[in-house]
């Protein structure tokens, strides 16, 4: 995830020169540099003197980070956190008073540019913050402000979303192979058909349900499916699921 | 300018039923056809006098009622349809048309049965007691353009009027003909769930019925898609949306499907025994 937002904000037009990444493991920061032509230092080094600080590790391995580098953070260095799970509290607590913090939920997708970035502002935040943080993640996807106590729910639709619609994609694909296709081209065609569709929804702007009725002909094959996919509760099944993930988000940030 | 003649033509009923009474009511009230263009008779005096009532001229047979008639509803129980067009057969001449409503009879049946094809088939619902029916009608070979008119007219005194192709008549009357009763279901189990929350059966039952016929007006007269109305009213966390989900755990949208489908298949085995 960070070297795709790092990939982008270069794309993006941010030069190498500006960019300094913290990486302990040593083959790692070499591949780094060669692909990207940034210098890769050690964690208290990259952040000295930067105006904006993208923390992008797991969110057990946070508290150690905030402890080395929370002293080396500037008075006024934007400080933006990827740690699913990590509130912005947390974070405020470990570096010095007053920095603008700015959590965000960022997606799998990011890295083939079309992420749904959710950012929400930490208690010293404005506007500018935030518009410079949208500005960072925009080059790999769309950017969604939401208030802190949304990120639960956030993280169960689009932090997770992707799994689902991956989970859907399975199954369509292994119900074509029990229809008779072979997998590759079962493959294909919900692939094309899932892309299509988000397409299509996303350039008409219709309500869902309209284009759902507008394929579904009388007495036809999507109504004989819809029906099933009505018995079997589907739609109380994506909810259940959705809610699941909220509460483990909440869970998760609690401990 | 000359103000455009209003079409006054016979009507007569052949069976003065709740579906004639309502039929009637609805036609005299919206002035339709006032009540002396309406003929029925009955063996029952209160039927007949009831019909008096309105101003209809009563008649002694249904021969008579036929031949005194440019419009005739059928409207007897399916059951004797046969045996009562059978009988009417040399009165249906070439000049009148033929309306029936009676639920499982094709066209062709009544064709066969009177031997005549200017036949208009229409399925109404039980709301024509209230004048919020839901016809569709289909028309036989011969029937004309102004026929169609006069049917158009007559049932919507009572409601709606729609037009579809015979061969979609199962799942009409799998809808529109048994829906009110899925309603009825409905309505019943938002009391039954009212008074779980407390509320008194009465105040419950007034508000389940007064909801239904609500949120059916909004869909009828906003024009909106009911799954945008639906979004309207489920605000975040809401009331509303927490409702919803038990309606989605409870399989409430595949309840209904079936039922329409079930109904639909149960009247195409009914109309092929």
């Amino acid at each position: 995830m960070g070297e795709a937002l790092l990939a982008g904000l270069l794309a993006g037009g941010l030069s190498p020169a500006e960019v300094r990444v913290g990486e302990k493991r040593p083959d790692r920061a070499a591949q780094l540099t060669e692909r990207h032509g940034v210098s890769v230092l050690p964690n208290t080094e990259a952040v000295s003197g930067a105006d904006a600080v993208l923390l992008v590790v797991k969110p057990q391995d946070m508290g150690d980070v905030l402890a080395e580098v929370g002293p080396a953070l500037g008075a006024g260095t934007l400080v933006v956190s990827l740690a699913a799970g990590i509130t912005t509290g947390f974070i405020e607590a470990r570096v010095p008073d007053g920095l603008p913090v700015v959590r965000a939920m960022p997606n799998t997708p990011a890295l083939v540019d079309e992420g749904m970035h959710a950012i929400a502002p930490g208690s010293h935040c404005d506007e500018e913050h935030l518009a410079r943080v949208e500005e960072m993640l925009a080059t790999t996807g769309k950017v969604a402000r939401v208030p802190e106590r949304q990120l639960d729910a956030v993280t169960a639709i689009s932090g997770s979303g992707p799994a689902y619609l991956f989970y859907v994609v399975e199954s369509m694909i292994d119900a074509g192979v029990t229809l008779g296709l072979p997998r590759a081209t079962a493959t294909d065609l919900v692939v094309q058909t899932l892309t299509g569709s988000a397409k299509l929804l996303a350039e008409t702007g219709e309500h869902p349900t309209v284009l759902r009725e507008r394929v579904t002909s009388p007495g036809g094959t999507t109504a004989a499916a819809v029906r099933q996919l009505e018995d079997h509760r589907v739609r109380a099944a994506f909810m259940t699921a959705m809610e699941a993930a909220a509460t483990r988000s909440r869970e998760l940030s609690g401990e | 300018m000359a103000a455009p003649q209003k079409d006054v033509f016979r009507l007569g009923f052949v069976g003065a039923g709740n579906l004639a009474e309502s039929i009637t009511r609805g036609v005299v009230r919206s002035a339709v056809l006032p009540a002396t263009s309406i003929r029925t008779t009955h063996h029952r005096a209160d039927r007949r006098s009831l019909f008096a009532s309105f101003g209809c001229r009563i008649l002694e047979t249904n021969a008579q009622v036929v031949e005194d008639s440019d419009v005739v509803i059928i409207s007897v129980k399916p059951q004797i349809v046969r045996q009562v067009l059978t009988e009417l057969k040399p009165f249906f001449t070439k000049d009148k048309l033929i309306v029936s409503i009676a639920a499982g009879i094709k066209m062709k049946d009544i064709k066969d049965w009177s031997g005549k094809s200017r036949i208009i088939r229409v399925m109404p619902n039980t709301p024509s007691a209230v004048g919020l029916a839901a016809s569709v009608f289909c028309t036989g070979e011969t029937a004309t353009k102004k026929d169609e008119e006069r049917v158009s007219k007559l049932f919507g005194a009572i409601g709606k009027v729609w037009t579809a192709d015979e061969k979609y008549f199962d799942a009409i009357t799998g809808l529109s003909g048994s829906g009110p009763a899925y309603i009825y279901l409905a309505i019943e189990a938002l009391a039954d769930g009212g008074v779980a929350a407390g509320l008194t059966r009465d105040l419950a039952l007034g508000l389940a019925s007064q909801t239904v016929l609500g949120a059916a007006a909004m869909v009828n007269q906003t024009g909106k898609h009911p799954g945008q109305l639906k979004d309207e009213v489920t605000s975040p966390a809401g009331t509303t949306i927490a409702g919803i989900r038990e309606l989605e755990k409870g399989a409430f949208r595949a309840s209904l499907i079936n039922a329409v489908v079930a109904a639909t298949d149960r009247c195409r085995e009914l109309s092929q025994s």
